[in-house]
């Protein structure tokens, strides 16, 4: 097992950066300050969404640093594989931006067999590869989001468009849509959202991890279509802010409930998440939030793991590192793009951790500060 | 077949007890690969009576593939293979059976033909992966910009070439399984034709035919077994290509008669949505996609040795 | 003796033809070497390559130790598990299976061969996968040792029946029982195209990717453990491939670039071992 001791450090950024060079060399402090839980040494696998990916990998690498003696193995594999390896208990904690359903639910065992808490709230936007037309140029409605995903909306010089964008020269060239192929929580808020917005959409296609793409063209990941979109002209797609931001694609500005049009963002997140106080893992939508500087298609992405864990020492080491990850972790959200979450969600979250036992005890030893 | 060796007169011998020990270990190591076919059989068709048991045969005509409303059929991903691999072949058959000419026959550059047999069989070694990763970035520019606009350009009046090129779908990844199979389709064609006995074919020169007229009338006619089983060899390697095909085939679940649009592939859907499967139906379609896939496979690759076996037991008894 | 100016003309057709078609068929073999090296040699010469496992998303810089070290665990231990039963198959086969066993083998060695990759990463999900409840190394090596089997055995049938009989019957004539003849005469005057079958089943098993998919699963961090899920390279270059990072997209060209050399370096080893043996 890596302990992962030796660091080389390499300043980048706010993140402290750390490459695991072997089991030699200088010991590190593997214990917490106050309020933070010493974990034990375990080695923790987790898998699913795409979404939270980039906060995620940030956030395991700086708990690993902090506590060399737990390693967490997260693969983005999307929300319908996260919450299918956690069914199939080939994972230790899965994660999802779409909360399990009741069938899900049941597969596992039963409401009460899982937890599920909310790690990260970040929003989606619409990237596009146009040449001459810059970063935020592009205006969309939810009327021409829904247009061009139904294939109604063909070309960039479709009059429909024109009407939004007076003053930005589209080309006449073909849109080339990109969605997920893969099960998607991302798909999910999106869908959710064209559902929302459009009843053409909601009886044509619908919502969920998977639909039946009225157009387009299916890759894997957030990571994929993002980069799909990049290497092709005149396409666009729904990607999570963070790959957006860090990779300098251009996004349009989206028109939200208000009739506003903004630039995604956390700040926007935030904006929107504000508007619904009461979300669990049942009501959990916020997308076309109202508010003026609502991101209006914004999301909480989750996190499920058994209440009843088999393992003591992996059970305790995988609640202390999810109660860090939604109280101090939160620090290495704002750094890749997403939100702090709500203080209130922060709260449920670790009463729902304190639920989960092994053998009969609680696992979550030191009560987290509020 | 190789004749039988003479120490099998060694059977008359009383086995000592170490040859004993021995032919069971030997035995034992021949059982062991057939209980593994056993249980690659059982691994792939259990999970699979779940979408078998719903769908039946339904599940070969129907063009369906909805996760959200468990509803789910085999077409669109069989057409995208089907496709996708008559590309393949198409513009690998006669490239390879050239190449093979040459390797095998050619009397010119002489010098040239050891690096290029090389080459060649070191493509073969080239993981699918690799050749993806190329084909993600070197190759679907390529084809977006030059290749399809040329196409639709020059024959853009048919089906198959209406639509706008993104680079992604089923002319590139047929093109990416050519690339594969070639050195399959060249090193099989190549030993097929130098199987040919010699006396053919200076029989036929002295008779005052060209080399060109050689090949046609008594080397290729004579091969013919051969090379069909070549072909039959390299699609079976087409139509299970996995990993390279994924990342240019575009992943759309749709039948299209344009070669620019994307597609899916059995082996892709099988790679993008294996690990996601949620419920038995979806994963257990998946599975029969694998059984389907399997099969296939299977009859080509068995159908192909059968015509090699032919060939090369034809080609002895006539040498 | 002069041939009508058409025959002349088409034989001369032909012959370019045929040229041509080598030529067409050489060319993606060069561009795509060409290309893997000039994309993938300043990854492998960035410092830490070697060293780092990768930094987390749009953090610059990182390596891919911990996608090597699994390359080599999985197929080593995938070895292990192949090379002697695969080996002993062989030797059956030559020694023992001139009958309807043997061709029974055959068969399901040819059937093996021909099967998708992708199959072989559902037989180890489903085998190994689903009932351990853990993604691991372990699975991914169990999925490419049956991938690497019929190789290997192949190999070694071809390699035991080239040997001549009459050093069989020199030491049967001896009277050495036959087991000692087959691991002490025939096997060892067989080695050089055992090992190179052992040698190519490696290589290929080294650049598979489909079989690891659900079976090793990927890891960001070195891990050494088999019952752990662990990196390795052709994982590194299919994800990184589709992530939108510029350091990670170098990254997979890198790894591309040591998986070909590593394929390469072991082809090669392969046929100078022959010619060393042959000598």
């Amino acid at each position: 097992m890596m302990s992962g001791a030796r660091f080389v450090a390499a300043a980048s950024s706010v993140l402290l950066l750390a490459a695991c060079g072997g089991n030699t060399g200088v010991t590190n402090p593997s214990t917490g300050g106050p309020g933070v839980p010493t974990p034990p040494a375990a080695s923790l696998t987790g898998a699913g969404a795409t979404f939270p990916a980039p906060f995620y990998d940030a956030a395991r690498f700086a708990y690993n640093q902090k506590f060399s003696q737990v390693t967490i193995n997260y693969q983005s594999i999307g929300s319908g594989a996260g919450i299918q390896q956690l069914i199939k208990k080939t994972v230790d904690f899965g994660a999802s931006d779409v909360p399990m359903n009741a069938s899900e639910l049941a597969s596992a065992g039963g409401s009460d067999k899982v937890v599920q808490i909310a790690s990260t709230l970040g929003t989606e936007s619409m990237a596009y590869n146009l040449a001459g037309v810059s970063n935020g140029q592009l205006r969309l409605t939810p009327k021409t989001i829904a247009g061009i995903f139904l294939g109604t909306i063909k070309n960039w010089n479709d009059p429909a468009l024109a009407a939004d964008n007076s003053g930005v020269s589209l080309p006449n060239q073909s849109i080339t849509v990109v969605h997920r192929s893969d099960g998607s929580g991302t798909t999910y808020i999106f869908t959710d959202y064209l559902s929302t917005v459009s009843a053409d959409w909601k009886t044509k296609v619908g919502k969920g991890k998977s639909v039946s793409w009225p157009v387009g063209q299916g890759a894997k990941g957030n990571e994929a279509v993002a980069t799909t979109i990049k290497q092709t002209p005149g396409a666009i797609g729904y990607v999570e802010l963070a790959y957006v931001l860090q990779t300098n694609m251009t996004q349009a500005s989206l028109q939200n409930h208000d009739g506003n049009f903004v630039i995604p963002s956390p700040e926007g997140a935030t904006a929107a998440a504000s508007q619904f106080l009461a979300v669990n893992p049942s009501q959990f939508s916020i997308v076309d939030a109202p508010g003026k500087n609502s991101a209006p298609i914004s999301g909480y992405s989750w996190l499920m793991l058994y209440t009843d864990q088999p393992d003591k020492t992996k059970g305790t080491a995988l609640v202390d590192f999810l109660d860090w990850l939604v109280t101090d972790g939160q620090q290495y959200a704002a750094n890749v793009h997403y939100a702090r979450l709500p203080s209130n969600i922060v709260r449920d979250d670790i009463n729902s951790l304190k639920t989960v036992t092994s053998g009969g005890s609680t696992l979550l030893s030191v009560p987290a500060p509020s | 077949m190789v004749p039988t060796p003479l120490v099998a007169a060694s059977h008359q011998r009383p086995l000592v007890s170490g040859d004993r020990v021995f032919s069971v270990i030997a035995y034992g190591a021949a059982a062991l690969i057939m209980l593994i076919a056993v249980i690659f059989i059982i691994a792939l068709f259990i999970p699979a009576l779940p979408a078998i048991t719903k769908f039946g045969l339904g599940f070969f005509t129907s063009r369906t593939w909805d996760p959200v409303r468990n509803q789910f059929g085999a077409l669109t991903a069989i057409y995208g293979t089907l496709v996708t691999s008559a590309i393949a072949l198409l513009i690998a058959f006669p490239i390879g059976l050239g190449a093979a000419l040459f390797l095998a026959e050619d009397a010119r550059l002489s010098l040239v033909r050891g690096p290029l047999s090389f080459l060649i069989e070191l493509l073969a070694g080239i993981p699918s992966v690799v050749i993806g990763l190329w084909a993600f970035f070197i190759l679907t520019p390529l084809m977006r910009d030059k290749v399809d606009p040329f196409l639709q350009h020059t024959v853009g009046f048919l089906a198959l070439f209406k639509g706008t090129p993104t680079g992604y779908g089923f002319l590139t990844a047929g093109l990416v399984l050519a690339i594969m199979v070639l050195p399959i389709m060249i090193a099989l064609s190549r030993d097929v034709i130098r199987a040919v006995p010699r006396e053919l074919r200076e029989a036929s020169l002295a008779l005052g035919a060209t080399n060109a007229e050689t090949i046609w009338s008594v080397i290729l006619p004579y091969a013919r077994v051969g090379i069909t089983g070549a072909v039959l060899l390299s699609l079976g390697r087409a139509l299970g290509e996995t990993i390279a095909v994924t990342m240019v085939i575009g992943n759309t679940m749709q039948i299209s008669a344009s070669l620019f649009a994307s597609g899916y592939t059995l082996p892709s859907v099988i790679a993008n949505e294996f690990t996601e499967a949620t419920g038995n139906v979806y994963l257990g379609s998946l599975f029969y996609l694998g059984v389907v896939l399997v099969l296939i496979t299977i009859v080509v690759n068995v159908l192909a040795r059968l015509l090699i076996w032919r060939f090369s037991g034809s080609a002895r008894a006539s040498a | 003796m002069s041939l009508p100016f058409v025959r002349i003309l088409l034989d001369r057709v032909v012959g370019a033809l045929v040229v041509l078609c080598v030529m067409v068929a050489a060319i993606p073999v060069l561009v795509l070497f060409l290309f893997v090296i000039i994309k993938g040699l300043p990854g492998i010469l960035t410092p830490g390559f070697f060293t780092q496992s990768p930094h987390p998303q749009g953090v610059p810089g990182g390596g891919v130790l911990n996608a090597i070290i699994g390359t080599l665990e999985i197929v080593g231990i995938g070895s292990l598990l192949a090379v002697p039963v695969g080996v002993l198959i062989g030797i059956f086969l030559s020694e023992y299976g001139r009958n309807q066993v043997g061709d029974t083998v055959r068969f399901i060695s040819d059937v093996l061969t021909g099967l998708p990759s992708i199959a072989f990463g559902i037989f180890g999900y489903s085998v190994v996968v689903l009932t351990t409840h853990h993604f691991s190394a372990l699975s991914a090596s169990i999925a490419l040792a049956v991938l690497m089997l019929p190789v290997i055995l192949r190999a070694t049938e071809t390699a035991l029946l080239l040997v001549p009989n009459a050093l069989r019957e020199a030491g049967l004539a001896l009277g050495a029982p036959r087991w000692r003849v087959t691991l002490e005469i025939v096997v060892p005057a067989a080695l050089g195209g055992i090992v190179t079958g052992a040698l190519l089943a490696m290589a290929r098993a080294a650049g598979e990717t489909a079989p690891l998919l659900f079976t090793a699963f990927g890891n960001d961090i070195v891990q050494t453990n088999p019952l752990q899920p662990m990196g390795a390279l052709a994982l590194t270059v299919f994800r990184n491939a589709l992530v939108p990072y510029p350091n990670l997209q170098d990254q997979a060209w890198a790894a591309a670039l040591l998986l070909v050399i590593l394929v390469a370096a072991t082809n090669i080893l392969a046929r100078v071992y022959v010619r060393r043996i042959q000598r």
